[in-house]
Formats: structure tokens, sequence, C-alpha cells
């Protein structure tokens, strides 16, 4: 029973920070410019959140499955395919909590007060340095929040990591496919068990989640 | 004799459904000068342009010999590198930065120590503004007239050409607004940087500045300087 | 071919049968193994062509899924497994009407690689070489093609050797999809699904099993349906089913 969760903690610790990264850069760089057809571009970057996740699943397969668009690359030049990994459950869970990240830290960033970053730059900031010493540090508390969410998100990803990384016990059955596979077999008490295991570490984000956002009041 | 500033800037600006179009030239020989006019001039703007924190600027800003912008001869100098000092009205102080570290961000940057000489200079300018005990305060903990010096103190640290003052004394009351108008004659008599302030206060212009330039819809309406301050 | 989650089907049943207003005396709700797919959607019209007024409606998945949706009350009137385990498991649960269950087909568990796949195994051994690195076959838990393939795996004495090559799909159609997708090197289906992706993949060998691949079929005790539901076991074991049922490979039970 604690296989799937030190998976599922593992795959989801991995996905928010690589989602956290992209999703930080992103918005800072979307706060920072006008330009026509930017709205088109935010609304692709939110389309993973209201994607079917077995619509994310199969642009996933179409995207890195061994015979994929850039898997075909993957596997002919350095033998790696990504299907019926964790690192692929990693990819699908990152896609799937970049557009809760990007919407949190574009927000955040935009609160900044743009006479702040004006200030910096008169000083002799770059933009670098704007980001990382003024954007940043102010914009923290919604980017935390946006973190956690994604974390959570992560964790819960069923659909989409199913179809690329597959159900296989010990490599990448997280918890929720865990629980989907007792079900299927029948097995009601292991279905039971690993669910309280998953509301259990939820509700302990939820309130380590809360106490972060309190604690900066 | 080259002229301290010369300035001529024009852009538009495009919001949905309004459009301001900016066509300001100006020049001055003086140390101090005041650009004056009623809100929605656009004096905010001509600051802001100057200091290259506008993109699509046209025209020239010159500071002495220095050329920051001359589209003419495609010279743009990014904000980072004009060596402008601006205050905004509001001070715009870093609010999880203390008075030091606001002080020295412009003198140092990401990952660089602070210089012994740079030290030396803000050690004076906290002497200068007083600043000495509100060293590690927070800005939020600060008075409408600390605030003011830390601003001020904060864009001379990286000794800069010329000094931008946005409306520095409208964000006061009026009691402490007369006070610190003398305290800033004082200081920028005493700090002898070229500085263009704006201002929609005659009080202002007559006891801080020497030339006075007019702004209306986004045109230069007139210029003059004072003959007390023996302008040509 | 990749059937949806189980909760979706129920569902999507549970919404269709509301939906559609109080079920007439014919109409009937037929559980079948993912296997039988194409098969059974072919006996299905020629049901309701030979028995005038009367509707089915297919519901396929692994049959393990299957069996657990019905132990949640699915409202289910027929249930046709891929193997004799499942069955005995939906007789223990008290699922099945008496006397109606019945053996109506065979298979056989074969071995299948990807169309473009350079070599052909000859034996089973072959897997365990390093050009094979991900076999798949059905999750052995809940889908019988997966227990034929370990049963055999197991009697070839390669089971250790071919435990970290396993992929398991969550019904053989999505094993088959993976072979024809080329996601893995070989896969163990059944040759009538081999049959359905004849283009992307080809039949290495034939695999021996212990047991009969025999698939059972039954009406269930909670049918509200039960006279046109015994109609259909009847047409599945009658001639013209069994003639529908030969022409995609299957064999007599």
């Amino acid at each position: 029973m604690l296989t799937p969760l030190w998976l599922t903690l593992k795959v989801a610790l991995l996905a928010t920070l690589l989602s956290g990264a992209a999703g930080i850069a992103l918005a800072w760089w979307m706060s920072r410019r006008r330009f026509a057809g930017q709205s088109i571009a935010d609304a692709i970057l939110m389309l993973p959140m209201v994607l079917p996740p077995t619509v994310l699943g199969y642009y996933l397969i179409v995207l890195i499955g061994r015979n994929g668009v850039l898997g075909q690359y993957l596997d002919r030049w350095f033998g790696v395919n990504l299907m019926f990994t964790w690192q692929g459950a990693v990819i699908a869970a990152s896609v799937v909590s970049l557009p809760l990240i990007y919407k949190a830290a574009r927000a955040a960033f935009e609160e900044v007060d743009g006479r702040l970053t004006h200030a910096a730059r008169t000083l002799g900031a770059g933009e670098f340095e704007v980001f990382v010493r003024i954007a940043l540090p102010l914009a923290v508390r919604g980017i935390a929040a946006g973190l956690m969410l994604a974390f959570a998100r992560a964790m819960g990803e069923f659909g989409a990591t199913l179809m690329i990384a597959g159900n296989l016990p010990g490599k990448t059955q997280t918890l929720s496919i865990a629980v989907y596979d007792a079900v299927q077999a029948g097995n009601d008490a292991q279905a039971l068990g690993l669910t309280l295991v998953i509301s259990l570490v939820c509700i302990v984000v939820l309130v380590l989640s809360g106490r972060l956002l309190q604690a900066r009041h | 004799m080259t002229p301290i500033l010369d300035i001529q800037v024009q852009l538009v600006l495009q919001s949905p459904g309004r459009r301001f179009v900016l066509d300001a030239a100006f020049g001055s020989s003086t140390m101090r000068t005041a650009l004056m006019g009623a809100s929605g001039s656009g004096k905010s703007t001509v600051l802001m342009a100057m200091a290259g924190l506008v993109p699509q600027v046209r025209g020239h800003v010159r500071i002495g010999a220095q050329t920051l912008l001359d589209s003419t001869r495609h010279i743009d100098l990014p904000a980072r590198e004009r060596r402008i000092g601006l205050v905004f009205q509001d001070y715009a102080l870093f609010p999880h930065r203390t008075v030091a570290q606001n002080l020295e961000f412009g003198v140092h940057r990401l990952g660089q120590r602070l210089k012994d000489e740079d030290r030396a200079h803000i050690e004076a300018l906290v002497r200068q503004f007083d600043l000495g005990p509100l060293r590690g305060a927070l800005p939020r903990h600060l008075s409408g007239g600390q605030r003011q010096r830390v601003a001020l103190a904060r864009a001379l640290a990286p000794r800069p050409h010329l000094l931008l003052l946005d409306e520095p004394l409208s964000a006061l009351d009026t009691p402490l607004r007369t006070r610190l108008r003398a305290e800033l004659a004082e200081m920028l008599e005493r700090v002898q940087v070229p500085t263009l302030l704006v201002t929609h206060d005659p009080h202002d212009v007559h006891a801080l500045a020497q030339t006075v330039v007019h702004l209306d819809g986004g045109r230069v309406v007139s210029a003059a300087t004072s003959q007390a301050h023996g302008g040509a | 071919m990749k059937t949806s989650p189980r909760w979706l089907r129920t569902g999507a049943l549970l919404a269709a049968l509301t939906l559609g207003g109080a079920l007439h005396a014919q109409e009937i709700v037929v559980s079948a193994a993912a296997s039988l797919t194409n098969a059974f959607q072919a006996v299905g019209q020629a049901f309701e062509k030979s028995h005038p007024g009367a509707k089915v409606t297919f519901n396929f998945a692994a049959s393990g899924a299957l069996l657990a949706q019905m132990q949640q009350g699915a409202p289910v009137d027929v249930f046709a497994s891929a193997d004799q385990e499942t069955m005995n498991r939906a007789a223990t649960a008290q699922l099945l009407a008496d006397g109606s269950r019945a053996d109506f087909v065979q298979n056989t568990l074969v071995l299948i690689v990807p169309a473009a796949a350079t070599t052909t195994p000859q034996k089973l051994e072959e897997l365990t070489g390093a050009a094979y690195k991900r076999i798949s076959t059905g999750t052995p838990t809940s889908v019988p093609v997966g227990r034929y393939t370990m049963d055999a795996v197991q009697q070839a004495g390669l089971a250790a050797a071919l435990e970290p090559k396993w992929i398991y799909g969550e019904s053989v159609r999505q094993v088959l999809n993976y072979v024809a997708r080329g996601e893995v090197d070989a896969g163990f289906v059944y040759r009538t699904d081999a049959l359905i992706e004849r283009d992307k993949t080809r039949i290495a060998l034939t695999v021996p099993t212990a047991k009969p691949v025999s698939y059972p079929i039954a009406v269930l005790a909670g049918s509200k349906n039960a006279t046109t539901a015994r109609d259909f076991v009847a047409f599945v074991r009658s001639e013209p089913g069994q003639q529908v049922l030969g022409g995609f490979g299957f064999s007599k039970p």
C-alpha cells in the first residue's frame, strides 16, 4: 500500500517543480508584454485545465508515444521511450498542473505595483534582476498558493497518466490508479485502504497550505 | 553653452476609447526646471519617457553633452543605462526591503558586493537626509516625510546625471508640505544635480525652480526663466 | 482499443437507461468481454433481425471490470465472460439465474508483434531476449487474457525472466492497441483480436494453454427481461449465432 504512495509523492513533487518553473517564467514573460493574440496564447496555456483528461492523454500520446511527433526521435536518437514510465507520468501530471500555476503566478505578478519595477529599472536593474529582486519576492504568496494547488492536482491526476504511463504496479501505479485497479479487481478492502491514505495526504497538504498563506498576513 | 536639458518627446498612448498624443519640446539652461500643468496634461508621461520607461518614443533626450535618446540616429538607451534618478509621486519604495536595502539597491547589482566608495557615499546620504535611526525600518513603518527623504536618497545613491521628481510634495498634507518644500529647496541646492520636477502647485515652482515649462494637452505652451535666478 | 473507465461506463449506462425512459420488455443489456466486441455486435444485429421488437444494448470491457459493475448493481441482463474464473466469481456472488450458464465459444491465445517488427519470435523463450523490452498482456487480477498468459508463462518456466518486462493493459483490446501502435515489442491477445488488427500486427505463434480458453455466458438473476435474455443466450448458442461467431475466428465450445 505504501509503494503507490511514494510513487505518487515522487511524481507529484517532480511535476510541480517542472510546471512551477515553466509556469512562473511564462507568467512573468506574459505579464510584461502586450501583444496581438495574447488572449489566444493565454487560452492555449489554460487549455489543459478544461480539456478532458483523456483528450489530454491522447494529445500526449500523439506527442511522446513511440511513433509520436517527438517520441519517434527520442526513440531513434536516444533509445528513450516515455510511455509506461514514471517519467511519462511526471510529464502528464505537469501538463495538467501548469495552468494552475500559470494563472496564480500571472495574477500575483500583475498585482505587483508597476512603479516598483519601473523604479528598479531606473536604479540600474536588468530584466532578470527585476524579476529576482522585486517581482518574485512580492508575488511569492500567490505563487505559493498556486504551487500547492498544482501539487494537489498532480497527485490526483488519473486519466492522462493512465493513458501515458499505464498501470504498472511498483513502476507507474500511482495512488489514484491503484484505487481504480483495486475496484476493477473487486478488491474493496484494498480500495478503501488506498482511499483513506490519499485522503489523509490531501488533508495534510490543505492544512499546510492554509498555514502558509495565513502566516503571511 | 550646452543647455542642461534639451528634450523633445513624441509618443502616442492608446487605450480602449482613449488616445493621448504627447508632443513636448523644451529646453533649459538652469539647474532646476519645473514642468507645470493640470492633471492629464501629460507631465508624468514626459518624465517616464525621459527615463526610458515608455516604449516607442520618438524625438531626443539630451542631458548636457549626453544623448540618451535620438530617434534620428537610432540611439535609445534602456532605462537602466540612462543614469536618471526618478522619484515617484508615492515614492515607490520597495516594501519588502529595509531603508538601508532600498538605498543600496541602485548601487550594486545582483550577487555583487557593495564597494567601499559606494558604501561611503550612501553613508553621506544617510547623514545628509537624517536617515540614521531609520536604517533598519521597513517603508510601511515610515511617515510620509520620512518616505520622501528615503526616496530622494535612493534616487541619488547611484550618482545620477539627472533627477526627476514627480509631484514630490503632493502626497503630503499642507503644513508638512511647506516645511518639506524648504528642506527640498535646500537639499537640491546642496546636491547640485540637474533636476526636473513636475508639479501643479505654483508654490513649488517659486521655491524650487529657476525655469518653468507649461504643458497642456500634451504640448508645451510656454516656457520662462525666472529673472531672479539669473536666467538668460 | 481502450475501453473507458468503469465508473464512466456505469454512469453512461445508467444515464442512457434513465433518459431512454422505462425499458420495454424486449430490451436487454449485455455485458460482454472486450474480445467479443466486434463479434457480439454482429450477433446482436442478427438477433434483432430474427426477433423483431427485441433491442440489445452492449457493454464491453474486461471481464473483471464487468463483474465489478454488476456487483455494484449495474442493471445487466446477460453476462458473457472470457474465462470460467470470472463467471465462477459471479456465481459465488449469487448474481446468476439458476441453470442459465453455458459455454458458448472457445478462443486461442496467441503472441503477436507489431507489423513493423523486423523479427518474429518462433518460441516463447525468445521473449527473454534483449530485443523484447516491453511485453503486454491484460492485468492478471481483472483481465482473463492476463491470467491465461501468466499460466502459460509459468508452465514454460519463464515467469521470473519476463517479470520486469510486463506492460499491463486494462483489457485485451488495449493490449492489442499497444502492439498495433508499436508501443510494446510483443503482446498476448486472443486470435480473434489479432484478426481485427491484421495490417498493424502479426501473429508470431499460438500459445498452448493448460485450460482451454472457454467463454461462458449466463442470464443474470436480477434481469428485468428474463425472457428476452434467455432468448439471446439461446441465439448465441444456436447455429446461426455460432456461424456469426465463427466468422470472427471463434471456435465451437
